[in-house]
């Protein structure tokens, strides 16, 4: 007789468990994080990719880098995943969330290859977070809505710190000051596309300007349109939905869009019962050039509740990475105006999450002790990369940091361009507490994910789409 | 012709070449018992708070992380026939029940090892079998006696959260209680007075982004899209549906319209566009400011829309319309048909939001008396929410349950130790060779509590022990304690860890018809499987199929 093995699953299905299994996908994880890892804060580095189409990207975003790396190890997606969802919640601090997620993990090592469950350290994550968020709650600083002014200077401050970290950080008081404006003009929804981003090449960046109303590149005109002026004062605007025509033809729809909301008019389906409420106004209309195309311009609108930034620049990668960061920029300042208050970034918001829970571990007995230790001490990730992306001696930053954090110092942080620390509330290093409060949520999230894990089962690709039955059927019945 | 290898003599002979076939205990039994016991071993792990969670990744490279039995078992695609078969007991739990599943697969599983151990030791099949039956019927006899209290008020929040703490604790140990609320909240506030409840009414949105506890209920519906017109928001709101596009009318067959002059052809599409801003004005004049449809919107339609400031959404999914109708109360029109006030719905507002950086329109009433209500889960990745989805559905299912029988009994091990040990004080008192299978079915029973200790890293046979010494003195509610780390015990029914009755009851019947099904096979014959012709590898011959 003879003893065949038990074939339970599909040929082909693979499958792994047990610790070795845990400690493998922590490792994964570490990978990722080790691709991001040089790109946190000012002194960042930037990555050149190349995708599987030879187009090139250059981007220090976590989230572009990570969606364009491709990865395929189930568990190192997770952290694909949150740094997607960070950059769909708030728009920035897709690095930092990656980068947590990985420390935490590379923490709990140890303790998972002791044979400590899993289990014990999810709970242990998870008081952790809760405490945490908890923190950033209590010591958040809120800028008073009402003043205009002082709400103002603290979305300009945002900005400025989510674009410290980017390409064009040597611009970014000026960028700044252009995505608040754009931003400020959008009406309470804040909706995102209401805000226009066109990329033009040539000239410098400073020379990238911020419509308060509608640009586009003009698309197309009949014959005859060098005969027309080709500046309006006071214009009119009907917007049509077809063709000045009898044949009809879709229109771009986008700019069509804007402009409504520009001028305030309503997009009118058939030229017959042109009525004066849905036509539009505004001030002036205008065809300008930008580089080496020609431009329309609707500015000066009375309803204005859309604007268009116009982009200026050298490289078309360069560009694109620019219009990551205001993206990312834009996201903050949205999340700034919903949620006003504020922590210091540059490392104090975690150092003093970090002191805090230290300090509360000590109070309870048991494993969990440990854990939330070594949760305090992943925390110290995010100024440990600030330096030594910087340069500097990290440890010896890290224990002065840690030294006055003891005594008091809430919001001291890395100082980047003194290599010291420094009060970074003062130095107006400010972050939307939520960007902070949704990063360690969605880091712990994913860490307790993959904690959890014990058996990866992979069944076999299934073979290529099967051909549809009717066309095989017909081609059976041929005759031969 | 030209060599005939002879057929090897007997079954063989008789079949198709390339037809397998097993008989006998060796050959069929104990590699059926095998099978299951290794299907078991894999679940097994993923069994309670403490259970892990698996990896699978099924043939369409959809990567799940759950510990959800169903899931795992579903995506696993388990191909041996015996282990199939409690695959399906399984499902079958997951249809009457919606929760418990992993338990029939640790039981079936336990059945068969410990049937292993009875036929080896020389029982027959039928011996066994006819044990365990027995023991089943008296299982379920004792099954009511353990019912250790009933859900009392159906409309109380606080004391449903409660009681779905257990089987969502199962799913996500750390967030039940936050958990078990929305969950109560959502079903508490639909539960019809009829007593009638539809877990199809309580629908889960995944939103990417933030944590889960910015998770939260509303009453009404929100859908993933965005509004189709100008008009993002509206109180109040008359609801108008149609299943048709929100179109002009096109007639069935076809016309020929004969044009003489560009006057006449003029007036063609004015008539129209006049026709469809009648129609327009007509829904508007009848009061109706939200229109939803199933089908497509024309830019006509949308423009006269705007016109008279009608909110315009459209929902690609036929479900999705129905449910929406039946949560506002509104007839869905299969033509553009003016609507008369009985065939609108109505709904406190409708509005477009942002949630995270996802569109959504919401339909919600403020008060708590919709037809549907909506649990909004937040999350940092995909299949994390994936796998809340499968807890919540999981406390919806026990919410359903209770409904239909209030009887809790307690969990944690302990109505299975009780039942052990009762079961085996039964076994001794009967006279025949089913004595066995009756003390192993017992036995069997032990593999649940053994599965929570094991999965929280403590020695189940220390955790076993004690439980058996605390049940002999009585104590029918105590059961294993998952918080402490050493082996302990404690009351379930005061720890309010309690699981249905229903869920109990359908689970040890199925697992137990499972094991007996299996056991009852003495043969497997597995013909060629036929395959037909494979699927054409090179693309020559497709590519001329596709030709002629």
């Amino acid at each position: 007789m003879m003893p065949t093995p038990v074939i339970l699953l599909k040929e082909g299905t693979d499958s792994s468990q047990g610790i070795p299994q845990l400690v493998s996908n922590i490792t994964a994880c570490q990978v990722i994080a080790e691709a991001v890892r040089t790109t946190l804060g000012p002194r960042g580095m930037d990555k050149l990719i190349v995708d599987g189409r030879g187009k090139a990207t250059i981007s220090n975003d976590g989230a572009t880098i990570l969606k364009l790396l491709d990865v395929v190890h189930p568990a190192a997606k997770t952290l694909v995943d949150i740094a997607k969802s960070q950059d769909a919640e708030v728009g920035d601090g897709t690095t930092s969330v990656t980068l947590l997620a990985a420390e935490f993990l590379k923490q709990v090592k140890p303790y998972v290859e002791e044979g400590l469950h899993p289990q014990i350290i999810i709970r242990a994550f998870r008081t952790a977070t809760q405490l945490a968020v908890n923190k950033i709650k209590e010591i958040a600083v809120t800028v008073k809505k009402e003043d205009k002014v002082e709400q103002r200077k603290l979305l300009e401050k945002c900005a400025m710190t989510a674009l410290s970290s980017k390409l064009i950080s040597q611009q970014k008081a000026f960028f700044a000051k252009m995505v608040v404006d754009a931003v400020i003009m959008l009406d309470d929804l804040l909706q995102l596309k209401m805000i226009g981003i066109k990329k033009v090449q040539g000239g410098a960046l400073e020379e990238s300007q911020l419509v308060a109303g509608v640009a586009f590149k003009k698309t197309f005109s009949y014959a005859g349109f060098e005969m027309q002026p080709k500046k309006y004062n006071n214009p009119m605007i009907a917007l049509l939905n077809v063709e000045l025509e009898l044949k009809a033809e879709k229109d771009n729809a986008e700019i069509r869009v804007h402009t409504v909301e520009a001028c305030g008019g309503s997009i009118q389906t058939s030229v017959n019962a042109l009525s004066a409420d849905v036509l539009g106004h505004c001030q002036v209309f205008e065809e300008t050039q930008i580089g080496g195309e020609r431009y329309n311009f609707f500015t000066g609108c009375p309803k204005a509740k859309t604007c268009t930034i116009i982009l200026r620049g050298g490289a078309e990668q360069f560009m694109e990475e620019t219009e990551r960061s205001l993206h990312d920029a834009i996201m903050i300042v949205r999340r700034a105006i919903k949620n006003d208050s504020v922590v210091a970034g540059g490392g104090a918001i975690e150092m003093e999450l970090s002191k805090y829970l230290r300090d509360y571990s000590r109070t309870i007995p048991g494993k969990q002790q440990l854990l939330i230790g070594a949760y305090a001490k992943a925390l110290e990730i995010i100024p440990r990369q600030l330096c030594d992306n910087a340069g500097f001696d990290a440890t010896n930053i890290l224990n002065k940091l840690r030294a006055r954090h003891a005594q008091g110092g809430l919001w001291y942080g890395v100082d980047i361009n003194n290599e010291d620390i420094a009060d970074n509330f003062e130095a107006f290093v400010w972050e939307p507490a939520m960007v902070r409060i949704n990063a360690l949520t969605a880091a712990s999230e994913a860490a307790c994910l993959i904690v959890s894990v014990d058996e990866t089962i992979k069944n076999p690709r299934s073979t290529v789409e099967a051909p549809p039955a009717a066309g095989r059927g017909r081609g059976r019945g041929r005759p031969h | 012709m030209a060599l005939h290898v002879p057929k090897a003599p007997g079954f063989a002979q008789m079949l198709k070449e390339g037809a397998k076939h097993f008989s006998g205990l060796e050959e069929a039994v104990y590699r059926n018992i095998q099978a299951c016991k290794e299907l078991a071993q894999t679940t097994r792990t993923a069994y309670g708070p403490n259970g892990m969670n698996k990896m699978v990744i099924n043939h369409l490279e959809k990567l799940f992380v759950t510990n959800d039995a169903a899931t795992i078992l579903r995506e696993l695609e388990v191909q041996h026939p015996a282990a199939k078969m409690i695959v399906m007991a399984s499902h079958m739990q997951e249809q009457e029940v919606g929760d418990g599943t992993n338990f029939v697969l640790v039981f079936a599983g336990a059945l068969l090892e410990l049937a292993e151990e009875l036929l080896r030791i020389g029982l027959s099949v039928s011996e066994v079998i006819e044990g365990y039956e027995i023991a089943c019927r008296k299982a379920h006899e004792i099954l009511p006696d353990l019912v250790c209290c009933s859900a009392k008020n159906l409309r109380d929040i606080d004391e449903y959260s409660s009681l779905l703490h257990t089987s969502v604790m199962s799913k996500q140990y750390g967030n039940e209680a936050f958990l078990a609320k929305l969950i109560a909240q959502a079903c508490v506030s639909i539960f019809p007075d009829s007593g009638h409840f539809n877990v199809d009414n309580i629908r889960v949105c995944k939103i990417l982004g933030s944590g889960i506890h910015s998770s939260s209920v509303l009453h009404g519906m929100v859908f993933k899209k965005e509004t189709e017109g100008d008009v993002t928001s509206v109180k109040d709101a008359k609801i108008a549906v149609y299943s048709c596009p929100f179109d002009g009318m096109i007639t069935e067959t076809k016309g020929t319209v004969l044009i003489k002059t560009a006057e006449e052809l003029m007036n063609f599409s004015k008539g129209e566009e006049n026709l469809m801003d009648a129609q327009v004005k007509a829904i508007a004049d009848s009061g109706a400011n939200v229109i939803v449809t199933g089908g497509k919107v024309a830019d006509m339609a949308l423009h006269y829309a705007n016109k008279y400031n009608i909110m315009l959404v459209r929902l690609n999914s036929k479900w999705d319309l129905r449910r929406l109708c039946k949560t506002v109360g509104a007839t869905a029109l299969p033509r553009l048909t003016t609507p008369v006030l009985k065939e609108m719905g109505h709904c406190d507002s409708v509005y477009l939001s942002e949630v995270g950086d996802t569109q959504v329109v919401v339909f919600k009433h403020e008060k708590e008396d919709g037809a549907i209500s909506t649990i909004v889960l937040r999350g940092s990745t995909d299949n994390l929410m994936d796998d809340i989805e499968r807890a919540v559905d999981d406390g919806v299912n026990t919410f359903k349950v209770l409904t239909r029988d209030k009887r809790l009994v307690p969990g944690g091990g302990a109505t299975e130790i009780e039942l052990a040990k009762q079961i085996t004080s039964y076994g001794e008192t009967c006279p025949g060779l089913e004595q066995y299978a009756i003390k192993k079915f017992a036995e069997a029973f032990e593999a649940i509590p053994r599965a929570l200790a094991e999965n929280s890293g403590v020695k189940a046979n220390e955790v076993i022990s004690k439980l058996y010494a605390v049940h002999q003195e009585g104590n029918k509610n105590v059961g294993f304690d998952i918080e402490a780390e050493v082996p302990a015990v404690k009351d379930m029914l005061e720890a309010g860890i309690l699981d249905t009755y229903l869920g109990k009851y359908w689970a040890i019947k199925l697992a137990t018809n499972a094991a007996i099904t299996v056991l009852r096979v003495d043969q497997i014959i597995m013909a060629k499987p036929a395959g037909g012709p494979k699927p054409p590898s090179g693309k020559k011959d497709w590519d001329d199929d596709q030709n002629d």
